[in-house]
């Protein structure tokens, strides 16, 4: 049995794993909720900035700050390249949400077997001196990483419910998510603020990648397991609710460590579907959404 | 030398069509994205391994997989083919995360990581085996091929066309989706045992998703609801994945190549020809 | 033949159908109308098993239908068409028809011709013009077995001539004596071939009668045409 005294460790341990689940939930969540369609390919994004970032850290040598900037524009030329590439010719064929899917899946994938065959199948070890440095309150132990981990999703969190509620974008995004042909003919161009919303949850995944491949390592599945973790979150928030999304990272983070109390860890993803399919079953709008009238 | 590849290669080819086809039974007509059915396959071969290496005849065996896959794939369908599409492809995805960790975890049954060898051949010689596999994914096919142009099986179409429209028809479209589901599982179960007698070793990496995504490939190029497409696509990309072998020469990149290959392959056909090469229904 | 009572349904407070008591007799015409959004189409689904009731019983010949799977519904005799034709589109109109009923190509061909839809039946249903698709929809309501039939604004966004091929239908329906509840907006039709006229509005029934009561009525003209 584990003992009482890692409680608050778990409680932690639990709030850095949500913050990342939440920071993949929230990009995800938010092109669901403007484009309407399942954007797995937002864990793609994720392996793409971890990847480039260890390339400049490590191989190349540069400076962190630097290298995080270079990763974060090479995850907002991914999802440029995407869209243009994939989902906007999909869309001009009206394809279906399931097509979107297998797509968004696909290039999923693509990234990781992509980064498997540029970087080789092996765990790669992000090597920055900051990250080996902890502190221990008591039972408590918590890295430099964690608390940048939990500061940074904060802040992005805040920055994005300002664009969502203060700034023109975010409203033409909400009209566009709330009805898209009144907001075509009130002059927004759906084109246009789709590919925004793709780049600011880029740069939700972007930020999310590095602080990722700092937490956990990295591995070319990196994208696919984390996006996983961050539709679940999603779905347990409301998925077309960003503030939503974070919650329900927080929840599946927290969940899935204190499980450990009844199961031993390498259930952790039967403990988070579990949570998914009650969700999907009995309450499918989420913790935050609104349940839709299902007829005219 | 050259006898073995070829025989390996048809066996492999054989169970991918098999695999492809029961798949397109739930996709293609009835509208079910199961992105969880290698699940089926994996534990048709786990059932069979476990029941081999334990002594089981091989026969019964595969029956068994079959069997144990469908009565899984029943009871998960009942659970979860009310959900709406977007959801029901999600939560079949998500069942390929939990095999994952059970067989990673189950360690008394599964052996873990560690994976399952020794699962016995079912004939000494290998050219037996491959007529053997090509026997029974031909018999196979062609009752999924009689249950398509049944009464069933128009029924299934109806629903992937339009669930509402064939309940008011009369139809318990929740038993029929169900029953979909557990036909196509059933005949997944066949393929995983097929395919742990042939590796003779499975272990947990037999749920990733890349020979997923292969079979998707081959499914959506092959065109939905079109059997014949389905062997046709599943043919020439298997023989592509197999030259590729030829070109590239490093050994680490031939596995990233060959997924690359079918992605980008499954990524143009969706975009350009989404009803693939013979299908008659919209992907 | 079928009864309503007391039937409510809201969705998240909003009550679409609210209190909805009404009868359909046997061999007869009867027509739900009122304006956008008074709960037509929510009554019909909800009489088809589509959509489930807070509130109320429907029973159809007796046997209490109430929240019956819509499948059950069906098979206790209510066959439909949607205001949005519901056809399987990737089928041919042959096995359009299968869904239906099992029988043969003669039936199938005469049930064609009662609705002026002259196609092979190997043609696939999206190739059809929308017209012809209502019209195979309408084929195939009728050739499921059923005690009544419920067609829901069956002109609406087809050209004149199929217009008028619906309208001789349905004159043939009356003719031979059918059950049919119908949602229909072209007034002038509606009080032709009506033997009873629903009113509803705001989820309510407002008045139940004879076509030219109903026309004459204030409460009526007063929901048409704004308090």
């Amino acid at each position: 049995m584990v003992s009482f005294e890692i409680l608050p460790q778990l409680i932690i341990n639990g709030l850095i794993a949500g913050s990342i689940y939440a920071l993949a939930a929230s990009g995800f969540s938010l092109v669901y909720y403007v484009i309407k369609f399942l954007h797995f390919a937002q864990g793609a994004i994720l392996t793409v900035s971890a990847y480039i970032f260890f390339l400049f850290l490590n191989i190349l040598g540069v400076h962190y700050i630097l290298s995080a900037v270079l990763a974060i524009i090479s995850a907002l030329l991914t999802v440029w390249l995407m869209n243009w590439l994939v989902y906007r010719p999909l869309r001009k064929r009206s394809a279906t949400g399931i097509v979107l899917l297998i797509a968004s899946v696909a290039l999923l994938m693509l990234s990781a077997s992509l980064m498997q065959a540029l970087f080789g199948s092996s765990t790669k070890v992000l090597n920055l001196s900051k990250s080996n440095i902890t502190y221990t309150f008591g039972f408590l132990t918590i890295t430099f990483i964690q608390i940048s981990i939990i500061i940074t999703a904060i802040v992005l969190f805040l920055l994005l419910w300002f664009i969502l509620k203060k700034t023109r974008l975010g409203k033409s995004m909400r009209a566009l998510a709330d009805n898209k042909e009144v907001s075509q003919i009130v002059g927004i161009n759906p084109e246009k603020i789709y590919f925004y919303t793709f780049l600011i949850a880029a740069f939700l995944g972007g930020v999310a990648g590095i602080l990722i491949g700092l937490e956990q390592n990295l591995y070319p599945r990196m994208g696919i397991i984390i996006i996983i973790k961050g539709f679940i979150s999603a779905v347990v928030g409301g998925i077309t609710s960003v503030p939503g999304a974070i919650v329900g990272g927080l929840f599946i983070g927290l969940v899935e460590n204190l499980g450990i109390w009844f199961l031993p860890s390498g259930y952790k993803d039967v403990i988070s579907f579990t949570i998914l399919l009650l969700f999907l079953l009995f309450r499918p709008q989420g913790i935050f959404g609104v349940k839709k009238r299902d007829d005219t | 030398m050259i006898h073995e590849f070829l025989f390996s290669f048809v066996t492999f080819l054989f169970i991918y069509f098999l695999v492809a086809v029961s798949l397109n039974l739930t996709i293609g007509f009835t509208g079910l994205v199961n992105l969880g059915h290698m699940v089926f396959f994996g534990v048709g071969a786990y059932t069979s391994a476990i029941l081999t290496i334990n002594g089981v005849p091989w026969y019964f065996a595969i029956i068994v997989a079959g069997v144990v896959a469908s009565i899984l794939g029943a009871i998960i369908a009942s659970i979860t083919v009310r959900l709406k599409g977007d959801y029901f492809a999600m939560v079949t995805l998500g069942l390929v995360f939990i095999a994952i960790a059970v067989s990673r975890n189950w360690i008394s049954l599964t052996r873990g990581a560690l994976g399952l060898p020794g699962i016995p051949d079912i004939f000494r010689n290998n050219f037996y085996y491959t007529l053997f596999t090509i026997g029974v994914v031909t018999i196979a096919i062609i009752i999924i091929y009689f249950l398509t142009n049944s009464e069933t099986g128009k029924i299934f179409q109806a629903i992937r066309d339009d669930e509402t429209a064939t309940a008011i028809l009369g139809k318990n479209t929740y038993f029929y989706k169900i029953l979909s589901v557990a036909i196509s599982t059933f005949f997944a179960g066949i393929a995983g045992s097929l395919f742990a007698h042939h590796l003779n070793f499975i272990d947990p990496t037999l749920f990733d998703l890349e020979l997923f995504v292969f079979i998707l490939a081959i499914l959506i190029s092959g065109g939905l609801a079109s059997i014949k497409g389905t062997i046709v696509a599943g043919f020439i990309l298997s023989v592509l994945i197999t030259l590729l072998r030829f070109v590239v020469v490093t050994p680490e990149l031939i596995g990233p190549m060959r997924n690359m290959l079918f992605l980008v392959i499954l990524i143009l056909i969706l975009i350009y020809r989404p009803r693939g090469i013979f299908g008659r229904v919209d992907v | 033949m079928l009864s309503l009572k007391n039937v409510s349904k809201s969705f998240g407070g909003v009550k679409a159908v609210n209190g909805c008591t009404f009868e359909v007799e046997e061999n007869t015409i009867t027509s739900l109308i009122g304006p956008n959004g008074a709960g037509k189409t929510t009554a019909f689904n909800i009489i088809s098993g589509l959509t489930k009731i807070d509130k109320g019983t429907i029973r159809l010949i007796r046997k209490n239908i109430t929240n019956l799977p819509a499948y059950k519904i069906a098979q206790s005799g209510i066959s439909r068409t949607f205001q949005l034709t519901k056809v399987f589109k990737n089928m041919s109109i042959k096995d359009n028809l299968l869904i239906a009923k099992k029988t043969d190509e003669e039936e199938m061909k005469q049930v064609l011709d009662s609705v002026y839809l002259e196609k092979p039946l190997d043609t696939i249903a999206s190739e059809l013009s929308y017209g012809q698709q209502r019209l195979l929809e309408l084929a195939r309501a009728l050739l499921m077995p059923h005690s009544l039939l419920m067609l829901d604004e069956p002109t609406a966004g087809v050209n004149p001539k199929i217009r008028q091929e619906f309208k001789s239908i349905l004159k043939k329906l009356k003719k031979q004596g059918k059950t049919v509840l119908l949602i229909e907006h072209d007034m002038e039709f509606v009080m032709d071939i009506s033997d009873f006229v629903i009113v509803m509005d705001e989820g309510k029934v407002l008045r139940v009668g004879k076509p030219k009561a109903i026309v004459k009525d204030k409460k009526v003209l007063e929901a048409y045409l704004g308090k």
